[in-house]
């Protein structure tokens, strides 16, 4: 008979290892997808009427009122009994990527809006067109402003998709658990676990802060 | 979509999920109100000069900030078991939140006082007003004012995180909206019945902060 | 060339609308995969081994049926409240997870045969001196959430006044292990099988099987979606020769040390 538990030994290094490439997988993708849908909506949001507004606003909201486990298991047992199965990762990313959008939408939206619009005014009178005036004046300006929120909801992406797990994403933590399992040593391997989230997680969160107090200035 | 629902055995289970929905709502405020109280403490020590306790304050706001809720869940229940510390499900959950709750709110405070200029201060009292005065009409209503915005947001996100009391078995909203479901094996269901409640309670909180804000600052927000 | 297209055309069509009636069992042969689902923290069922990778009873059981199907086998580690999730999405074309077959489930899914028959039992620290369920009244007591022995715990401990404030649910059997170890609770029920095995172990040494839930036997069979009938009856027969080719005394050998018992084929005889 094999025997059950056996402690973390260096063989382990592949496992977790391939745990960490799956955390920063998926939280990446998250990331430049919900950015990119962010920022269309987020336009769409700033320039359009009331109704448009409100309809998005209704979709976002629900992404953001509902518990993001309650949306990954909703989620991934909705599109099965439709017939479109998908794996974990796909499903995860489907649902990351969509809940990322929907604060980053709001991110987006603030800082259009933060470009005066005696700005736009000047820089039509410049003779720059529409088009002209978004591209050059409301997107870099609006932009810049957003930045520190910007990367704000990037680094809680980052450590919300630790709930991938739930779904059967083979990231960090649910590795973790499965060697908690195997080892019976939960500290030892939540401490490395705590430690990984902080590396990544520090250098970012302290650097958004430098831009933000220079930016105050 | 091939799927049939079956709705009456979730009606049937209605008043355990409204339970867990207390007991959501329950841990949720409990978590606020410790974490407010906590936050100024932690906002105190790192505004103040004297090392150690600045210290203590600084590494408490990083690890709250840089590492996933989860975690901290783990850790206040198998970790902190590991030392034969034994918390219940509720009491682990509770106290993650209330962790994490104080290292955000520590800087939501920080940067609400140091928000407001000092000379507003000097002028207060130059014009006769003692410290309390100065604090109770001049500081405090106008921090109130920016912090109270910050403060909904982190309420909003910890009812929603007190969904991870899944992961440690506690019976709240999500935690009893899986065992019904493994019970009957009716997932979508249950699932989503959980999230039209969660949806309806952090619409009524912020309803309920919007209107009470208006009170407070009668529209000037 | 324009009937050449159409002939390739039909030809598609029909393969598609073949495809269409298609039930799993043609599914999983044409895909030449079967998913089969696990739960993996259920030792000596299913687990993980020193490599990572999934052993057990229910893992050798995926393969054996892999094998009859002519298919590779992907084993899918599920916790138990992933079970019916993954079938609903079609991530697993078969559950092999210990799956009590209450007939409040068999609403929602459909099972097979009963392939293996557990019984619920106590497991505790050797001080604590559990000789009768009853003596669990004033302990702390735990199980993984959503179980059948937790509702038998809990029904239990309703009939008898004891309330719940001592009882404390585990996301998963390993966790519960995990809180007994650390000493959370008590005492946990689990099955029979998962607690000899932990006893083996040096972890448990200290540690000893108490009373067994009474009057209860726990059958469990294999799941698969309901509307599979074709499937589910593939799934039966294969129990059926899991008995009559001898592969259940080699699986029962393999993770229980010893022929399978008289009475639990006989059970398994009877129940079909």
């Amino acid at each position: 008979m094999n025997s059950l538990f056996t402690p973390l030994s260096w063989n382990d290094t592949g496992f977790i290892l391939t745990g960490v490439m799956n955390t920063v997988t998926i939280s990446v993708l998250a990331i430049v997808l919900g950015t990119v849908l962010g920022l269309i909506v987020g336009f769409i949001r700033a320039e359009s009427n009331k109704l448009v507004n409100m309809l998005f606003g209704g979709l976002l909201d629900v992404l953001r009122s509902v518990p993001l486990i309650i949306q990954l298991v909703l989620f991934s047992t909705f599109v099965g009994a439709a017939g479109i199965p998908l794996d974990p990762f796909v499903a995860g990313s489907i649902v990351l990527s969509l809940y990322t959008m929907a604060f980053m939408s709001e991110v987006f939206r603030s800082g259009f809006e933060s470009v005066p619009v005696s700005m736009q005014t000047a820089a039509r009178s410049l003779g720059m067109n529409h088009w002209q005036t978004i591209y050059h004046i409301r997107l870099p300006i609006g932009l810049r402003a957003v930045f520190p929120s910007w990367l704000g909801v990037a680094l809680s992406v980052i450590k919300d998709s630790a709930l991938v797990s739930v779904i059967g994403y083979m990231e960090l933590l649910r590795t973790s658990e499965q060697l908690i399992s195997r080892t019976q040593q939960p500290l030892e391997i939540l401490i490395g676990v705590g430690i990984f989230y902080f590396i990544i997680s520090y250098p970012l969160s302290s650097y958004g802060r430098y831009v933000e107090r220079k930016m105050a200035i | 979509m091939t799927y049939e629902f079956h709705w009456n055995v979730v009606f049937q289970k209605m008043p355990e999920l409204l339970n867990g929905a207390f007991v959501t709502l329950h841990v949720s405020v409990l978590a606020m109100l410790l974490g407010i109280v906590i936050a100024i403490l932690l906002a105190i020590a790192k505004m103040n000069n004297s090392k150690p306790f600045c210290y203590v304050a600084t590494a408490w706001v990083e690890t709250a900030r840089n590492t996933p809720a989860l975690f901290q869940i783990y850790m206040a229940y198998f970790g902190l078991g590991a030392f034969g510390i034994h918390l219940s499900p509720y009491v682990a959950v509770l106290s993650a939140l209330v962790f994490i709750n104080a290292g955000y709110l520590t800087e939501t405070f920080r940067g609400g006082f140091q928000s407001i200029p000092s000379t507003q201060y000097s002028a207060s009292k130059s014009l006769g007003m003692n410290s309390i005065q100065v604090y109770r009409y001049i500081i405090l209503p106008q921090m109130l004012r920016r912090i109270y915005h910050p403060m909904t947001n982190q309420f909003v996100w910890s009812i929603l995180m007190s969904s991870l009391g899944i992961l440690v078995g506690m019976s709240e909203l999500s935690g009893t909206t899986q065992r019904l479901q493994s019970l009957s094996f009716r997932t979508l269901e249950f699932f989503i019945v959980a999230a039209v409640m969660y949806f309806i309670i952090t619409k009524l909180v912020l309803i309920s902060s919007s209107l009470l804000s208006r009170k407070l600052f009668r529209g000037e927000i | 060339m324009i009937r050449k297209l159409a002939t390739v055309v039909l030809a598609f069509v029909a393969a598609g609308s073949m495809n269409a009636s298609a039930d799993q069992l043609d599914t999983v042969i044409q895909r030449g995969t079967l998913n089969c689902g696990v739960v993996l923290d259920f030792p000596p069922m299913g687990y993980f081994d020193k490599d990572n990778n999934p052993a057990g009873f229910d893992v050798d059981y995926c393969n054996d049926l892999g094998a009859a199907l002519g298919v590779d086998v992907n084993v899918l580690n599920l916790t138990w409240g992933d079970r019916i999730p993954s079938l609903v999405s079609g991530k697993t074309d078969v559950v092999i997870g210990s799956t009590s077959d209450t007939l409040e489930r068999a609403k929602s899914v459909g099972f097979t045969y009963p392939y293996f028959v557990f019984k619920f039992q106590v497991i505790s620290p050797k001080d604590k001196q559990i000789s009768s369920f009853d003596d669990l009244k004033n302990l702390k007591v735990g199980a993984a959430l959503g179980t059948t022995y937790e509702t038998e715990y809990l029904a239990y401990a309703e009939k008898n006044g004891w309330g719940t404030d001592n009882y404390t649910a585990f996301k998963s059997e390993n966790d519960a292990f995990l809180g007994l170890y650390q000493g959370k609770v008590d005492a946990i029920i689990s099955t029979n099988t998962n607690i000899a095995t932990k006893l083996q172990s040096e972890e448990f040494e200290d540690f000893v099987a108490g009373p067994f839930v009474p009057k209860y036997d726990d059958v469990v069979g294999l799941i698969a979606k309901r509307s599979e009938g074709a499937w589910i009856q593939y799934l039966n027969l294969f129990l059926v020769h899991q008995i009559r080719d001898g592969n259940l005394d080699k699986r029962y050998n393999q993770h229980f040390g010893s022929d399978a018992p008289a009475d639990l084929i006989q059970t398994l005889r009877d129940n079909k």
